[in-house]
């Protein structure tokens, strides 16, 4: 008999269900037609579509976030992909101790980063502005993008860049013409769970943001302390179906990476 | 001075020494394999050659220049790697290409060269595949093209044919070999296997334990043998206990032999199982002849030849006639015989 045995398959269902029953009554609440939140609604309406699109607040910490995470995720592979280089390829004294001190934040709890975070942005007056949140999220998404391509560059195939290299090709020219093309799958990736990291981002944006600058997520907080009403679970489905593309579009992408690459 | 110099190179990892004061001199255009088993620091030797992997002592001269320190990438040696190591993201001209492309040739000489190349190692039409697309033998053969398109100083074969299957691995031996002598091209060729460095290779270096245990010809190796482990390594050899009489004279199997021997200590007659015949008992022998006697224990017909196992007052021996004769049947008496010469006494390792 392959595969699981039915008591662990509908062990694993259950879970499931669990999980992904909460994203139900979501759905079906950013269709309701009522003012307040009720579950199930007495009827069905796109007025909270409606009223998503006109709320200036949301859309413009929609855009704010869209931003963070896109500047967050080039400045991330910038810092993070050579670190992982020389961590994964390199041969030098304290290697070790960096690769710990690199995914030393990973274990810290965010609210202790977001707080620090705060005392440290206050006299620089970097709260509640984009290069803030930027160097804010950075402090998750940078360990983790060079926890990653570590692994990913240490997990290709042997012999290869000693191949480029008595080929001729300098060091340069190996990690531009062989391990990142190689580690391209990798990459893409990363970059996309970064973006996600970063747009999604709650307890450290909380102590940086401001009323001139906030993210999605704590403009969300915010509205659901003071509202009843089903905007949010709007604004929920808008987000899961952008998730959802963005998740195949790289599925996809990095399948055919695979493709080309092995 | 030779073309290819390495002297007295030494690679520790820890407290293990890898490869121990190895120097080697080869030719312009000689082929020369490290044999050895794994482990002895043939592949560690042929990567510090390629500056892969750094020594902690000794030099390395090619041409009357030394190279120790140099960077891989300028050291222009062509290297085969076990795996081929082939670029699974470009096709297999661009990867025959690379070297070139990184040499700053020009487009239409570098297609010419690719077209050139693949021809040698008869892939023509193959170009615009991807290396996962070919078969194994198929795959080293980019790898050979991609490592002697960049016309390399010396070429490193890693052993190179040990994922091929038995038959292909025969093919491509002899390729090699047309190939390296055609093109005149140094090479040095790491191998277990014996039959790879005796066909393929003008002189072989036996290695052990990180140092060379023998330099010669195939046929050096093969007859004289240097060192016990040489002589257990290369070839089949019956290691035959044997001791001194009274008057210094070497007794095996009950009998005295007219045998060379060393002056003291345990010693092993090494015999080839090849250059051992089996006669009846009766048969007389002449005066440069070791004879001794025993029973048939069995006859084993392997294609090419019978082997014949031989169990006697020492012990048991193993005799490989040529197919076509007829072997003695099973538990008849016979007479062993050799010449005095083709027996090589080895001192037995301290246990």
């Amino acid at each position: 008999m392959n595969g699981a045995g039915p008591v662990l398959s509908g062990l694993a269902a259950l879970v499931y269900a669990v999980i992904l029953a909460p994203i139900i009554v979501v759905v079906t609440l950013a269709f309701s037609a009522d003012s307040f939140i009720l579950f199930p609604p007495s009827g069905y309406s796109l007025r909270w579509f409606q009223a998503l699109a006109a709320h200036a607040p949301l859309l413009s910490a929609l855009w704010l976030s869209v931003q963070v995470a896109c500047v967050v995720t080039l400045l991330s592979l910038a810092v993070g992909v050579p670190a992982a280089l020389a961590l994964a390829k390199g041969e030098f004294r304290g290697k070790d101790a960096l690769t710990g001190f690199f995914l030393a934040p990973l274990l810290l709890p965010t609210l202790i980063t977001g707080l620090a975070l705060l005392l440290f942005f206050t006299p620089m007056r970097l709260t509640a502005t984009l290069p803030g949140l930027v160097l804010g999220h950075m402090t998750v998404t940078v360990p983790f993008v060079i926890r990653m391509m570590t692994t990913a560059l240490s997990n290709l195939p042997h012999d290869i860049e000693a191949a480029a290299a008595t080929l001729g090709a300098t060091p340069f020219r190996v990690v531009r013409r062989v391990t990142l093309p190689l580690a391209t799958p990798g990459l893409i990736a990363c970059a996309c769970l970064s973006f996600l990291l970063s747009f999604d981002e709650t307890v450290i944006s909380l102590f940086i943001s401001g009323p001139r600058a906030s993210t999605l997520p704590v403009e969300m907080v915010r509205y659901v302390e003071g509202r009843t009403d089903p905007l949010i679970a709007a604004l929920s489905v808008v987000l899961i179906v952008a998730t959802l593309i963005v998740v195949v579009a790289v599925e996809r992408l990095v399948g055919v990476a695979r493709a080309i690459g092995k | 001075m030779s073309y290819l110099e390495l002297a007295g190179l030494q690679k520790r990892y820890g407290g293990s020494v890898a490869v121990d004061d190895v120097s080697l001199s080869v030719e312009k255009g000689e082929s020369v394999a490290l044999l050895g088993p794994s482990g002895c620091g043939k592949t560690t030797t042929l990567r510090m050659l390629a500056g892969l992997i750094q020594p902690d002592r000794g030099t390395i001269r090619v041409d009357d220049v030394e190279i120790t320190r140099l960077a891989a990438h300028k050291r222009n040696m062509g290297y085969v790697f076990q795996s081929y190591a082939l670029f699974p993201h470009l096709t297999v001209s661009r990867n025959v290409a690379f070297g070139l492309e990184e040499r700053g040739i020009g487009k239409a000489e570098i297609a010419r060269q690719v077209e050139e190349g693949l021809a040698l190692v008869r892939l023509d039409g193959l170009g615009g595949r991807r290396p996962r697309e070919l078969s194994g033998g198929q795959q080293q053969r980019v790898a050979l093209a991609r490592a002697l398109v960049i016309h390399p100083s010396v070429l490193l074969l890693d052993e190179s044919l040990s994922n091929l299957d038995a038959k292909l691995r025969d093919t491509m031996r002899h390729e090699i070999r047309s190939i390296q002598r055609s093109l005149g091209i140094t090479t040095l060729f790491v191998t277990h296997d014996q039959v790879e460095a005796l066909t393929m290779c003008d002189r072989i270096a036996v290695m052990n334990r990180g140092r060379i245990a023998q330099i010669g010809t195939a046929e050096d190796i093969y007859e004289r043998p240097a060192t016990r482990f040489v002589a257990e390594f290369v070839g089949r050899a019956n290691a035959l206990p044997a001791t001194r009489d009274t008057e210094g004279k070497v007794v095996l199997w009950g009998a005295a032999h007219p045998v060379a021997a060393p002056p003291q200590g345990a010693f092993d007659l090494f015999v080839r199982p090849q250059r051992m015949r089996i006669v009846s008992a009766s048969e007389p022998t002449g005066g440069e002849t070791v004879r001794v006697t025993g029973r048939v224990l069995r006859s084993v017909f392997v294609g090419d030849h019978v082997e014949v196992l031989v169990e006697g007052a020492g012990g048991q021996l193993a005799v490989e006639m040529p197919s076509g004769t007829t072997a003695p049947t099973e538990g008849a008496e016979v007479a062993v015989i050799w010449q005095a010469k083709d027996s090589l006494p080895f001192a037995c390792e301290a246990a």
